[in-house]
Protein backbone atom coordinates (compact mmCIF):
# COMPACT_ATOMS: atom_id res chain seq x y z
CA UNK A 1 0.00 0.00 0.00
CA UNK A 2 0.87 3.61 -0.80
CA UNK A 3 1.80 6.29 1.87
CA UNK A 4 0.45 8.97 -0.27
CA UNK A 5 -2.16 8.01 -3.26
CA UNK A 6 -3.73 10.86 -5.01
CA UNK A 7 -6.06 10.76 -7.60
CA UNK A 8 -7.82 13.13 -10.10
CA UNK A 9 -7.00 16.45 -7.32
CA UNK A 10 -8.42 19.97 -8.40
CA UNK A 11 -8.17 22.75 -6.55
CA UNK A 12 -8.21 26.36 -6.69
CA UNK A 13 -8.62 29.90 -5.12
CA UNK A 14 -12.16 30.84 -4.82
CA UNK A 15 -13.28 30.73 -8.86
CA UNK A 16 -9.94 30.39 -9.90
CA UNK A 17 -9.05 26.88 -10.47
CA UNK A 18 -5.04 26.16 -10.84
CA UNK A 19 -4.73 22.64 -10.15
CA UNK A 20 -6.72 20.55 -12.87
CA UNK A 21 -5.14 16.67 -12.51
CA UNK A 22 -3.25 16.17 -9.27
CA UNK A 23 -1.74 12.57 -9.11
CA UNK A 24 0.51 10.81 -7.06
CA UNK A 25 2.06 7.84 -5.23
CA UNK A 26 4.70 8.49 -2.40
CA UNK A 27 5.95 4.52 -1.12
CA UNK A 28 6.98 4.81 2.49
CA UNK A 29 10.74 6.12 2.99
CA UNK A 30 10.89 7.54 -0.59
CA UNK A 31 12.16 10.94 -2.23
CA UNK A 32 9.47 11.94 -5.09
CA UNK A 33 9.90 15.59 -6.95
CA UNK A 34 8.04 17.91 -8.75
CA UNK A 35 9.08 19.92 -11.30
CA UNK A 36 7.25 22.40 -13.54
CA UNK A 37 7.64 26.64 -14.71
CA UNK A 38 5.85 29.08 -12.91
CA UNK A 39 2.54 28.91 -12.66
CA UNK A 40 1.87 25.40 -13.35
CA UNK A 41 0.27 24.26 -10.03
CA UNK A 42 2.95 22.61 -7.81
CA UNK A 43 2.63 24.57 -4.90
CA UNK A 44 -1.56 24.63 -5.18
CA UNK A 45 -0.71 20.70 -5.62
CA UNK A 46 1.00 20.52 -2.01
CA UNK A 47 -1.26 23.46 -0.08
CA UNK A 48 -3.65 20.84 -1.21
CA UNK A 49 -2.37 17.96 0.29
CA UNK A 50 -1.33 19.40 3.46
CA UNK A 51 -5.20 21.13 3.65
CA UNK A 52 -4.61 24.95 3.55
CA UNK A 53 -5.57 24.99 -0.10
CA UNK A 54 -9.38 23.07 0.08
CA UNK A 55 -9.65 20.85 -2.95
CA UNK A 56 -12.76 20.92 -5.07
CA UNK A 57 -12.58 17.53 -6.18
CA UNK A 58 -10.40 13.97 -6.43
CA UNK A 59 -9.44 11.83 -3.78
CA UNK A 60 -6.07 12.04 -1.52
CA UNK A 61 -5.24 9.09 0.69
CA UNK A 62 -2.94 8.47 3.05
CA UNK A 63 -1.67 5.59 4.84
CA UNK A 64 -5.04 4.22 3.46
CA UNK A 65 -7.44 6.54 5.17
CA UNK A 66 -9.18 9.90 3.14
CA UNK A 67 -7.97 13.11 4.17
CA UNK A 68 -9.63 14.90 1.45
CA UNK A 69 -11.21 17.99 3.37
CA UNK A 70 -9.18 17.84 6.37
CA UNK A 71 -8.37 21.23 8.47
CA UNK A 72 -4.26 21.21 7.87
CA UNK A 73 -4.04 21.54 11.89
CA UNK A 74 -5.59 17.56 12.06
CA UNK A 75 -3.78 17.08 8.66
CA UNK A 76 -0.26 17.51 10.41
CA UNK A 77 -1.49 15.20 13.22
CA UNK A 78 -1.66 12.49 10.54
CA UNK A 79 2.08 12.65 9.93
CA UNK A 80 1.84 14.83 6.49
CA UNK A 81 3.87 18.25 7.15
CA UNK A 82 4.77 20.89 4.68
CA UNK A 83 7.52 23.37 4.40
CA UNK A 84 5.82 26.39 2.33
CA UNK A 85 7.64 28.36 0.26
CA UNK A 86 9.46 31.36 1.02
CA UNK A 87 10.09 29.58 4.41
CA UNK A 88 7.73 31.13 6.36
CA UNK A 89 9.65 31.00 9.87
CA UNK A 90 8.50 33.77 12.06
CA UNK A 91 10.91 36.02 11.99
CA UNK A 92 9.91 38.17 15.14
CA UNK A 93 10.40 34.52 17.96
CA UNK A 94 13.40 32.48 18.55
CA UNK A 95 14.75 30.07 17.39
CA UNK A 96 13.74 27.91 20.14
CA UNK A 97 9.92 28.92 19.83
CA UNK A 98 9.88 28.36 15.80
CA UNK A 99 11.02 25.02 17.37
CA UNK A 100 8.50 24.46 19.72
CA UNK A 101 5.63 25.60 17.68
CA UNK A 102 6.62 22.57 15.58
CA UNK A 103 5.83 20.18 18.57
CA UNK A 104 2.50 21.40 18.19
CA UNK A 105 1.67 19.04 15.09
CA UNK A 106 2.95 15.67 17.24
CA UNK A 107 0.43 13.02 18.24
CA UNK A 108 2.58 12.10 20.99
CA UNK A 109 3.36 14.79 23.13
CA UNK A 110 6.14 12.03 25.10
CA UNK A 111 8.82 12.19 22.92
CA UNK A 112 8.88 16.01 22.32
CA UNK A 113 12.17 16.05 23.80
CA UNK A 114 13.73 13.35 21.64
CA UNK A 115 12.67 14.96 18.61
CA UNK A 116 14.58 18.06 19.45
CA UNK A 117 17.72 16.61 20.12
CA UNK A 118 17.37 13.90 16.96
CA UNK A 119 16.62 17.53 14.93
CA UNK A 120 18.86 19.74 16.57
CA UNK A 121 21.87 16.64 16.12
CA UNK A 122 20.28 17.03 12.22
CA UNK A 123 21.31 20.76 12.07
CA UNK A 124 23.95 21.71 14.46
CA UNK A 125 23.77 25.50 13.68
CA UNK A 126 20.46 25.63 14.99
CA UNK A 127 21.63 25.15 18.47
CA UNK A 128 24.26 27.93 18.90
CA UNK A 129 21.40 30.28 17.47
CA UNK A 130 18.55 28.74 19.83
CA UNK A 131 17.89 32.03 21.85
CA UNK A 132 18.37 34.28 18.78
CA UNK A 133 15.18 35.90 16.87
CA UNK A 134 15.00 33.60 14.04
CA UNK A 135 14.79 36.89 11.71
CA UNK A 136 18.40 37.61 12.08
CA UNK A 137 19.54 33.85 10.95
CA UNK A 138 20.71 33.79 7.37
CA UNK A 139 18.37 32.72 3.95
CA UNK A 140 19.81 28.93 4.31
CA UNK A 141 19.95 28.85 8.37
CA UNK A 142 16.17 30.02 7.85
CA UNK A 143 15.55 27.08 5.34
CA UNK A 144 17.29 25.05 7.81
CA UNK A 145 15.06 25.86 10.84
CA UNK A 146 12.02 25.55 8.91
CA UNK A 147 12.88 22.11 7.48
CA UNK A 148 13.70 21.29 11.59
CA UNK A 149 10.38 22.62 12.76
CA UNK A 150 8.37 20.57 10.60
CA UNK A 151 9.96 17.29 11.26
CA UNK A 152 10.07 17.48 14.89
CA UNK A 153 6.69 16.65 14.59
CA UNK A 154 7.75 13.68 13.29
CA UNK A 155 5.93 12.88 9.80
CA UNK A 156 6.06 10.17 7.49
CA UNK A 157 5.85 11.97 4.62
CA UNK A 158 7.70 15.88 5.02
CA UNK A 159 6.50 18.45 1.77
CA UNK A 160 8.81 20.90 0.86
CA UNK A 161 8.19 23.71 -1.65
CA UNK A 162 11.22 24.98 -3.32
CA UNK A 163 13.72 25.16 -0.70
CA UNK A 164 16.29 26.37 -2.91
CA UNK A 165 14.33 29.76 -3.55
CA UNK A 166 16.73 32.46 -2.44
CA UNK A 167 20.24 30.37 -1.29
CA UNK A 168 23.38 30.37 -2.69
CA UNK A 169 24.36 27.03 -4.62
CA UNK A 170 26.89 25.70 -1.84
CA UNK A 171 24.03 26.55 0.53
CA UNK A 172 21.63 24.16 -1.50
CA UNK A 173 24.25 21.52 -1.67
CA UNK A 174 23.59 21.44 1.91
CA UNK A 175 20.13 21.86 1.88
CA UNK A 176 19.42 18.70 -0.29
CA UNK A 177 22.25 17.10 1.37
CA UNK A 178 20.43 17.16 4.52
CA UNK A 179 17.40 15.96 2.58
CA UNK A 180 19.09 12.55 1.72
CA UNK A 181 19.59 12.48 4.91
CA UNK A 182 16.29 12.66 6.52
CA UNK A 183 15.42 10.11 3.58
CA UNK A 184 17.78 7.72 5.03
CA UNK A 185 15.99 7.87 7.88
CA UNK A 186 12.81 6.54 7.00
CA UNK A 187 10.82 9.84 5.80
CA UNK A 188 9.10 9.74 2.53
CA UNK A 189 9.83 13.26 0.81
CA UNK A 190 7.87 15.10 -1.97
CA UNK A 191 9.98 18.34 -3.06
CA UNK A 192 8.64 21.25 -5.06
CA UNK A 193 11.63 22.12 -7.43
CA UNK A 194 12.34 25.18 -10.21
CA UNK A 195 15.61 23.62 -10.22
CA UNK A 196 14.91 20.56 -12.18
CA UNK A 197 18.23 18.90 -12.63
CA UNK A 198 19.09 19.55 -8.80
CA UNK A 199 16.03 17.75 -7.86
CA UNK A 200 16.08 15.21 -10.38
CA UNK A 201 19.73 13.73 -9.30
CA UNK A 202 18.47 12.71 -5.94
CA UNK A 203 15.03 11.52 -6.19
CA UNK A 204 13.74 8.15 -7.63
CA UNK A 205 10.84 9.52 -9.41
CA UNK A 206 9.79 13.39 -10.57
CA UNK A 207 6.70 14.55 -12.12
CA UNK A 208 6.34 17.24 -14.24
CA UNK A 209 3.57 19.69 -14.09
CA UNK A 210 2.32 22.51 -16.64
CA UNK A 211 -0.75 24.00 -16.47
CA UNK A 212 -2.12 22.38 -13.69
CA UNK A 213 -1.60 18.81 -15.20
CA UNK A 214 1.02 16.45 -14.03
CA UNK A 215 2.19 15.95 -17.55
CA UNK A 216 4.81 13.18 -17.19
CA UNK A 217 6.97 11.29 -14.64
CA UNK A 218 10.30 11.12 -15.13
CA UNK A 219 12.98 8.37 -14.08
CA UNK A 220 16.32 8.94 -12.18
CA UNK A 221 18.11 7.80 -15.92
CA UNK A 222 15.10 10.38 -17.88
CA UNK A 223 17.00 13.12 -16.25
CA UNK A 224 20.01 12.56 -17.60
CA UNK A 225 18.52 13.25 -21.31
CA UNK A 226 18.42 16.65 -22.02
CA UNK A 227 15.30 16.17 -24.52
CA UNK A 228 13.26 13.85 -22.50
CA UNK A 229 13.56 16.69 -19.81
CA UNK A 230 12.92 19.60 -21.99
CA UNK A 231 9.75 18.19 -23.74
CA UNK A 232 8.44 17.07 -20.52
CA UNK A 233 9.29 20.69 -19.20
CA UNK A 234 7.64 22.63 -22.44
CA UNK A 235 5.55 19.95 -23.84
CA UNK A 236 6.77 19.67 -26.73
CA UNK A 237 6.22 16.21 -28.28
CA UNK A 238 4.29 13.50 -26.51
CA UNK A 239 4.48 13.94 -23.35
CA UNK A 240 1.56 12.39 -22.43
CA UNK A 241 1.18 9.51 -19.97
CA UNK B 1 0.39 68.25 40.55
CA UNK B 2 0.84 64.51 42.00
CA UNK B 3 -2.90 63.80 41.31
CA UNK B 4 -2.77 64.78 37.40
CA UNK B 5 0.15 62.60 36.91
CA UNK B 6 -1.50 59.25 38.93
CA UNK B 7 -4.59 60.45 36.78
CA UNK B 8 -3.17 59.89 33.32
CA UNK B 9 -1.66 56.87 34.22
CA UNK B 10 -4.65 55.62 35.72
CA UNK B 11 -6.38 57.15 32.57
CA UNK B 12 -3.10 55.25 30.04
CA UNK B 13 -3.99 51.91 32.01
CA UNK B 14 -7.49 51.61 31.72
CA UNK B 15 -7.29 52.37 27.76
CA UNK B 16 -4.35 49.92 27.58
CA UNK B 17 -6.54 47.05 28.98
CA UNK B 18 -9.43 47.86 26.32
CA UNK B 19 -6.72 48.36 23.65
CA UNK B 20 -5.41 45.37 24.51
CA UNK B 21 -8.56 43.62 24.40
CA UNK B 22 -9.71 44.43 21.26
CA UNK B 23 -5.52 43.58 19.83
CA UNK B 24 -6.00 40.63 20.95
CA UNK B 25 -8.91 39.29 18.62
CA UNK B 26 -7.23 41.70 15.95
CA UNK B 27 -4.25 39.97 16.04
CA UNK B 28 -5.32 35.97 15.29
CA UNK B 29 -8.27 36.88 13.41
CA UNK B 30 -7.85 40.58 11.25
CA UNK B 31 -11.43 41.49 13.16
CA UNK B 32 -11.78 44.89 14.45
CA UNK B 33 -14.35 44.18 17.08
CA UNK B 34 -16.35 47.39 17.82
CA UNK B 35 -18.62 45.19 19.74
CA UNK B 36 -16.08 45.11 22.43
CA UNK B 37 -17.88 47.98 23.80
CA UNK B 38 -21.13 45.56 24.36
CA UNK B 39 -18.34 43.18 26.04
CA UNK B 40 -17.20 46.11 28.35
CA UNK B 41 -21.05 47.51 28.85
CA UNK B 42 -22.16 43.30 30.08
CA UNK B 43 -19.69 43.21 32.49
CA UNK B 44 -21.22 46.33 33.95
CA UNK B 45 -25.03 45.10 33.86
CA UNK B 46 -23.61 42.45 35.65
CA UNK B 47 -21.79 44.25 38.20
CA UNK B 48 -24.98 46.41 39.41
CA UNK B 49 -27.33 43.71 38.70
CA UNK B 50 -25.34 40.90 40.87
CA UNK B 51 -23.92 43.40 43.64
CA UNK B 52 -25.83 42.50 46.55
CA UNK B 53 -24.47 39.04 46.51
CA UNK B 54 -21.29 40.79 47.42
CA UNK B 55 -18.21 42.51 45.55
CA UNK B 56 -16.29 39.39 44.86
CA UNK B 57 -18.84 36.65 43.61
CA UNK B 58 -20.11 39.82 41.52
CA UNK B 59 -17.09 40.30 40.15
CA UNK B 60 -16.25 37.18 39.14
CA UNK B 61 -20.31 36.65 37.99
CA UNK B 62 -19.47 40.04 35.47
CA UNK B 63 -15.81 38.16 34.61
CA UNK B 64 -17.39 34.74 33.67
CA UNK B 65 -20.38 36.28 32.11
CA UNK B 66 -18.53 38.86 29.57
CA UNK B 67 -15.83 36.30 28.88
CA UNK B 68 -19.14 34.03 27.83
CA UNK B 69 -20.47 36.38 25.60
CA UNK B 70 -17.21 37.29 23.92
CA UNK B 71 -17.44 33.02 23.43
CA UNK B 72 -20.56 33.24 22.25
CA UNK B 73 -19.79 36.29 19.88
CA UNK B 74 -17.03 34.15 17.82
CA UNK B 75 -19.40 31.00 17.93
CA UNK B 76 -22.63 32.67 17.05
CA UNK B 77 -21.03 34.74 14.03
CA UNK B 78 -17.71 35.21 13.59
CA UNK B 79 -16.56 31.81 12.86
CA UNK B 80 -19.46 31.36 10.36
CA UNK B 81 -17.02 34.13 8.58
CA UNK B 82 -13.51 32.60 8.45
CA UNK B 83 -13.79 32.28 4.78
CA UNK B 84 -14.33 36.44 4.68
CA UNK B 85 -12.25 39.07 4.55
CA UNK B 86 -11.61 41.58 7.05
CA UNK B 87 -13.80 44.20 5.84
CA UNK B 88 -16.93 41.68 6.20
CA UNK B 89 -16.12 41.16 9.71
CA UNK B 90 -15.76 44.46 10.58
CA UNK B 91 -19.21 44.79 9.14
CA UNK B 92 -20.47 41.81 10.66
CA UNK B 93 -19.06 43.24 14.01
CA UNK B 94 -21.02 46.44 13.76
CA UNK B 95 -23.85 43.96 13.68
CA UNK B 96 -23.55 43.01 16.85
CA UNK B 97 -22.48 45.55 18.45
CA UNK B 98 -25.76 47.46 17.55
CA UNK B 99 -28.09 43.85 18.09
CA UNK B 100 -26.21 44.25 22.11
CA UNK B 101 -27.18 47.75 22.55
CA UNK B 102 -30.93 47.22 21.60
CA UNK B 103 -30.82 44.25 22.92
CA UNK B 104 -29.55 45.61 26.42
CA UNK B 105 -32.05 48.35 25.76
CA UNK B 106 -34.94 45.46 25.71
CA UNK B 107 -33.60 43.87 28.55
CA UNK B 108 -32.55 46.45 31.11
CA UNK B 109 -34.62 49.98 29.71
CA UNK B 110 -32.55 52.70 27.87
CA UNK B 111 -32.33 54.58 31.20
CA UNK B 112 -28.90 54.18 33.05
CA UNK B 113 -29.32 52.01 35.75
CA UNK B 114 -27.34 52.98 38.71
CA UNK B 115 -25.51 51.12 41.34
CA UNK B 116 -23.06 51.50 44.27
CA UNK B 117 -19.86 49.51 43.59
CA UNK B 118 -16.80 49.31 45.84
CA UNK B 119 -17.66 52.93 46.69
CA UNK B 120 -14.46 52.87 48.59
CA UNK B 121 -12.54 53.24 45.30
CA UNK B 122 -13.93 56.75 44.96
CA UNK B 123 -12.49 57.62 48.47
CA UNK B 124 -9.27 59.28 49.18
CA UNK B 125 -5.70 58.68 50.86
CA UNK B 126 -3.69 61.94 52.79
CA UNK B 127 -0.13 62.55 52.37
CA UNK B 128 0.24 65.63 54.68
CA UNK B 129 -0.25 68.15 52.47
CA UNK B 130 -1.55 65.91 49.36
CA UNK B 131 -4.57 64.18 48.91
CA UNK B 132 -4.89 61.70 46.32
CA UNK B 133 -7.95 59.76 45.12
CA UNK B 134 -7.96 56.31 45.87
CA UNK B 135 -9.13 54.99 42.27
CA UNK B 136 -6.57 56.06 40.02
CA UNK B 137 -3.99 53.78 42.65
CA UNK B 138 -6.32 51.18 42.64
CA UNK B 139 -6.91 51.44 38.83
CA UNK B 140 -3.06 51.54 38.07
CA UNK B 141 -2.81 49.05 40.30
CA UNK B 142 -5.26 46.16 38.62
CA UNK B 143 -3.56 47.42 34.93
CA UNK B 144 -0.29 46.72 36.05
CA UNK B 145 -1.19 43.42 37.03
CA UNK B 146 -3.48 42.62 34.42
CA UNK B 147 -0.69 43.63 31.96
CA UNK B 148 1.53 41.39 33.64
CA UNK B 149 -1.12 38.99 33.41
CA UNK B 150 -1.30 39.02 29.97
CA UNK B 151 2.53 39.69 29.46
CA UNK B 152 3.19 36.45 31.30
CA UNK B 153 0.29 34.34 29.49
CA UNK B 154 1.46 35.39 26.03
CA UNK B 155 5.08 35.36 26.86
CA UNK B 156 5.96 32.08 28.50
CA UNK B 157 3.13 29.44 27.85
CA UNK B 158 2.51 27.16 24.99
CA UNK B 159 -1.01 28.82 24.77
CA UNK B 160 0.79 32.29 23.94
CA UNK B 161 3.58 30.98 21.83
CA UNK B 162 0.60 30.07 19.31
CA UNK B 163 -1.53 33.03 19.78
CA UNK B 164 2.02 35.34 19.36
CA UNK B 165 2.43 32.60 15.84
CA UNK B 166 -0.90 32.61 14.60
CA UNK B 167 -1.19 36.86 15.44
CA UNK B 168 1.95 37.20 12.54
CA UNK B 169 0.68 34.39 10.51
CA UNK B 170 -1.74 32.28 11.02
CA UNK B 171 -1.77 30.04 7.56
CA UNK B 172 1.74 28.99 8.46
CA UNK B 173 0.55 28.35 12.59
CA UNK B 174 -2.36 25.86 11.40
CA UNK B 175 0.21 24.33 8.84
CA UNK B 176 2.17 23.05 12.14
CA UNK B 177 -0.75 22.19 13.68
CA UNK B 178 -1.76 25.30 16.13
CA UNK B 179 -5.84 24.20 15.86
CA UNK B 180 -7.37 27.84 14.64
CA UNK B 181 -10.90 27.43 16.31
CA UNK B 182 -8.91 26.94 20.09
CA UNK B 183 -6.57 29.95 19.33
CA UNK B 184 -9.18 32.23 18.41
CA UNK B 185 -11.68 31.07 20.94
CA UNK B 186 -8.71 31.34 23.92
CA UNK B 187 -8.29 35.18 22.24
CA UNK B 188 -12.01 36.06 22.71
CA UNK B 189 -12.40 34.72 26.01
CA UNK B 190 -9.24 37.04 27.35
CA UNK B 191 -10.69 39.64 25.18
CA UNK B 192 -13.54 39.45 27.31
CA UNK B 193 -11.97 39.18 30.74
CA UNK B 194 -10.19 42.30 30.07
CA UNK B 195 -13.21 43.88 29.13
CA UNK B 196 -14.56 42.78 32.29
CA UNK B 197 -11.87 44.77 33.86
CA UNK B 198 -12.36 47.59 32.44
CA UNK B 199 -16.18 48.40 32.91
CA UNK B 200 -15.47 47.20 36.82
CA UNK B 201 -13.43 50.31 36.90
CA UNK B 202 -15.73 52.43 35.14
CA UNK B 203 -18.63 51.44 36.84
CA UNK B 204 -16.96 52.68 40.13
CA UNK B 205 -15.92 55.68 38.71
CA UNK B 206 -19.84 56.00 36.96
CA UNK B 207 -22.07 54.87 39.32
CA UNK B 208 -24.06 53.80 36.48
CA UNK B 209 -24.65 52.09 33.09
CA UNK B 210 -26.96 52.28 29.98
CA UNK B 211 -26.91 50.61 26.76
CA UNK B 212 -24.00 52.93 25.23
CA UNK B 213 -21.67 51.97 28.05
CA UNK B 214 -18.86 50.90 26.47
CA UNK B 215 -18.88 52.98 23.17
CA UNK B 216 -16.76 55.86 23.80
CA UNK B 217 -13.72 54.04 25.32
CA UNK B 218 -13.55 51.32 22.55
CA UNK B 219 -13.99 53.93 19.45
CA UNK B 220 -10.56 55.80 21.65
CA UNK B 221 -9.02 52.22 22.44
CA UNK B 222 -9.59 51.63 18.95
CA UNK B 223 -7.49 54.56 17.93
CA UNK B 224 -5.14 53.53 20.77
CA UNK B 225 -4.85 50.50 18.75
CA UNK B 226 -4.39 52.38 15.54
CA UNK B 227 -1.85 54.11 17.10
CA UNK B 228 0.29 51.79 18.67
CA UNK B 229 0.64 49.19 15.52
CA UNK B 230 -1.96 46.90 14.07
CA UNK B 231 -0.58 42.98 14.11
CA UNK B 232 1.89 43.96 17.74
CA UNK B 233 0.27 43.21 21.50
CA UNK B 234 2.75 45.77 22.74
CA UNK B 235 1.68 48.18 20.39
CA UNK B 236 -2.02 47.47 21.36
CA UNK B 237 -1.43 48.38 25.22
CA UNK B 238 1.26 51.14 24.33
CA UNK B 239 -0.99 52.74 22.09
CA UNK B 240 -4.09 52.48 24.29
CA UNK B 241 -2.07 54.24 27.34
CA UNK B 242 -1.11 56.88 25.23
CA UNK B 243 -4.42 58.05 24.38
CA UNK B 244 -5.56 57.35 27.86
CA UNK B 245 -2.77 59.31 29.51
CA UNK B 246 -3.57 62.34 26.77
CA UNK B 247 -6.74 62.56 27.38
CA UNK B 248 -6.51 62.71 31.05
CA UNK B 249 -3.59 65.24 30.62
CA UNK B 250 -5.63 67.28 28.06
CA UNK B 251 -8.38 67.12 30.48
CA UNK B 252 -5.81 69.08 33.19
CA UNK B 253 -4.02 71.63 31.42
CA UNK B 254 -7.22 72.64 29.35
CA UNK B 255 -9.34 73.90 32.00
CA UNK B 256 -12.29 75.59 31.05
CA UNK B 257 -11.30 74.46 27.69
CA UNK B 258 -11.79 71.30 28.81
CA UNK B 259 -14.46 70.61 25.51
CA UNK B 260 -11.29 71.22 23.10
CA UNK B 261 -9.91 68.34 24.46
CA UNK B 262 -10.85 65.49 21.81
CA UNK B 263 -9.99 68.04 19.17
CA UNK B 264 -6.48 68.02 20.62
CA UNK B 265 -6.16 64.03 20.74
CA UNK B 266 -7.11 63.48 17.33
CA UNK B 267 -4.46 66.38 16.23
CA UNK B 268 -2.09 64.41 18.31
CA UNK B 269 -3.40 61.60 16.56
CA UNK B 270 -2.98 62.71 13.11
CA UNK B 271 0.83 64.31 13.83
CA UNK B 272 1.72 60.54 15.15
CA UNK B 273 0.12 58.62 12.06
CA UNK B 274 2.02 61.24 9.73
CA UNK B 275 5.36 60.66 11.48
CA UNK B 276 4.99 56.72 11.80
CA UNK B 277 2.04 55.72 9.37
CA UNK B 278 2.19 51.84 10.76
CA UNK B 279 2.40 52.70 14.44
CA UNK B 280 4.89 53.36 17.19
CA UNK B 281 5.63 49.86 17.47
CA UNK B 282 5.10 48.60 13.51
CA UNK B 283 4.90 44.50 13.60
CA UNK B 284 7.24 43.34 11.09
CA UNK B 285 6.16 40.28 10.73
CA UNK B 286 2.65 41.33 10.62
CA UNK B 287 0.97 40.08 6.98
CA UNK B 288 -1.78 41.12 5.56
CA UNK B 289 -4.42 38.85 4.90
CA UNK B 290 -6.31 38.57 2.34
Amino acid sequence: MSLLSVRDLQAGYGKVQVLFNGHIEVEPGELVGIVGPNGAGKSTFLGALAGSVRPSSGSIEFQGTSIQGKKPEDIVRLGLALVPEGRAIFTDLTVNENLLLGLTGRRDKSGSAKALAEVTELFPVLTSHRGHQAGLLSGGQQQQLAIARALVSEPKLLMLDEPSLGLSPTVIQDVFGVLNKIKDLGTAIIVVEQRAHLIMSIASRTLVMREGQVRATLSRADAKDETKLAAAYFGTGEDRE
Amino acid sequence: MIQTILDALSYGGLYGLAALGIGLVFGVMRLVNFAHGELIAIGAYLMIITIDLGLPLSIIIAVAGTAALALLMELSVFKRLRLAGPSVLLIASFGVSIFLQRSYEIIFGALPRSGQIAQWMSGVIEFGETTITRGSILTIILALALLAGMRFLVENTTLGLQIRAASSDFQTARLLGVRSNYVIGAAFVFSGVLAAAVAFVLVTQRGSVDPLFGVNITILALVGTVIGGLGSLQGAALGGFAVGATISLLNSFLGNYRVYTYTWLFILVIIVLLIRPSGLISNKAFKERA
